[in-house]
């Protein structure tokens, strides 16, 4: 059933109230850019962590399972907002690349030119595919449903093949004091940290080596599972966030 | 319509005057001037002498690298937090039920600048130094909770941002009709949920007494950090409700070219 939208009410601004109100949309834009560099990094930073600072994190386990489950968080919130609110559909790429402006600058200037790491090992995943991807999905759609189911699957599926092209040369073998290892794993030994191997030794637990080629696709799926539910209450805690109340007292 | 030559002096007058919507325009650009000039010093000055005198807090040059630029940041920050706060209170306005629709337009501007300049002070002290705190903590053994990433982190960026917080919320609070009748939970949540922040660092220092941990990051002792900056979404609402109520008072005004 068609439904008619009534354009009754709906002129747009012209001479100073359109300056006005284009003035006001630029202060929001600076205002919504450190705030999501601001807070996302601060979430992803303290919930993923490791698995993104760290190349010899970026395994076939917990990393393509960790990353989107906590990455979908703020994507899934702002969305809730931007497009029922505002009709934008760049929620989640907008967060996204927040994070990945953050993480970057403090990759180079705090773990390279500060400490010294090589910026290789401390490279930051990206999950801008799966935003596009996921705010795509809302607009198209205009669904809750759909998006949780397609957008949130897709963004937790979309995670390790679009991150392979940069890190898949660290996954290399190398022999080194007559074993094999990843270069990556290289890296990790080469550059040592103040807690180290304890990861190292987790990684290789359950049947990890017997599963091989398909850890990373399962840790892809169950991600994709969670991912759905994820975005789904992020919706929720997203609107209650944006609630329009004014209290007697506090 | 066209400029008549009686206008013209005026015209010409007022030229270069920011419009009046924006008239806080000078001293937003000025904040974000002086706080940029602020968290590079700190952060040129960590590279100047962290590895030199930061390693080791029982060695005398920490002492004075550090712990004196520790107690001097608290200094500036207790004059900061007296002045900004009682200025906005002190100087509150009494009559904002005669408020003109132009002037309560022109301070929404003036808190949502008050807003920005709060979450650029949210972007190093929850992105920057934050997870330069995790570098420093992998190639420095922590002997201290004050060691030279925390005392600019925990005790300054933490301690400011939510200052600047404060100043939004008490500025909403005695310049604006609709935030002085009620209070803004929007806006309340936003202030106080990442003040809670400042707040787990005694639950994080507490369990560092503990346990070590910087091998992972994201262990459960800092998740108390994370569950106050989700608070910050709270910014949705009240860009909902400055959105709400300045539709209506653009409104009210003549339409001018």
């Amino acid at each position: 059933m068609s439904v008619n939208i009534s354009n009754r009410s709906f002129r747009p601004y012209t001479g100073e109230k359109a300056r006005i109100t284009r003035a006001y949309d630029y202060l929001i834009l600076v205002l919504a850019l450190f705030l999501f560099i601001g807070s996302f990094h601060l979430h992803f930073a303290l919930t993923v962590g490791d698995w993104d600072f760290w190349v010899d994190w970026k395994d076939r386990q917990w990393w393509p399972l960790v990353t989107p489950l906590m990455g979908i968080t703020f994507p899934a919130a702002v969305q809730s907002v931007m497009w029922t609110k505002f009709r934008l559909p760049m929620g989640a790429t907008l967060c996204v690349a927040a994070l990945l402006i953050g993480t970057w600058i403090t990759r180079i200037f705090a773990y390279h030119y500060w400490n010294y790491f090589p910026i290789n090992m401390v490279l930051p995943a990206t999950m801008l595919p799966g935003a596009l991807v996921l705010d795509a999905i809302l607009m198209l759609s205009n669904s809750l449903t759909v998006t949780a189911v397609l957008g949130g699957a897709s963004f937790a599926l979309l995670f390790y093949p679009s991150n392979w092209p940069l890190f898949g040369m660290f996954h290399v073998p190398v022999e080194y004091g007559n074993g094999q290892l990843t270069v990556a794993d290289l890296f990790g030994f080469e550059y040592i940290r103040t807690g180290m191997p304890e990861y190292l030794r987790i990684i290789e637990r359950g049947t990890l080596r017997t599963y091989g080629q398909y850890a990373a696709p399962l840790a892809a799926f169950c991600s994709a599972l969670l991912c759905i539910l994820m975005y789904t209450l992020w919706w929720f805690i997203g609107k209650w966030f944006a609630t329009v109340r004014y209290l007697n007292k506090i | 319509m066209a400029t008549t030559s009686e206008q013209l002096p005026l015209v010409v007058e007022n030229k270069n005057a920011e419009p009046w919507y924006i008239k806080d325009l000078p001293m937003y650009l000025k904040g974000f001037a002086m706080l940029t000039v602020i968290y590079i010093g700190l952060r040129l000055y960590q590279g100047a002498f962290a590895v030199a005198s930061g390693l080791d807090s029982s060695e005398p040059a920490f002492e004075q690298y550090w712990m004196q630029l520790f107690y001097v940041e608290l200094g500036i920050l207790a004059v900061f937090v007296t002045g900004v706060w009682g200025y906005l209170w002190l100087s509150r306005d009494r009559n904002l039920d005669k408020l003109e629709p132009k002037e309560e337009i022109s301070r929404y501007f003036t808190l949502t600048m008050w807003i920005s300049i709060y979450t650029f002070a949210v972007y190093w002290a929850g992105s920057y130094f934050a997870e330069q705190d995790n570098s420093w903590h992998q190639v420095a053994i922590r002997d201290t909770p004050f060691t030279a990433n925390h005392i600019i982190e925990f005790y300054f960026n933490f301690p400011l941002y939510v200052i600047l917080g404060g100043c939004a919320w008490l500025y909403a609070r005695t310049r604006l009709p609709l935030y002085a009748k009620g209070i803004s939970l929007p806006l309340t949540l936003a202030v106080f949920g990442p003040f809670m922040i400042l707040v787990s660092v005694g639950f994080n220092e507490w369990g560092h007494t503990f346990w070590f941990r910087e091998e992972f990051f994201a262990a459960p002792i800092h998740w108390g950090f994370v569950i106050g900056v989700w608070f910050a979404l709270g910014v949705g609402g009240i860009l909902l409700q400055g959105v709400t109520r300045l539709i209506e008072l653009l409104d009210e005004l003549e339409d001018a070219p």
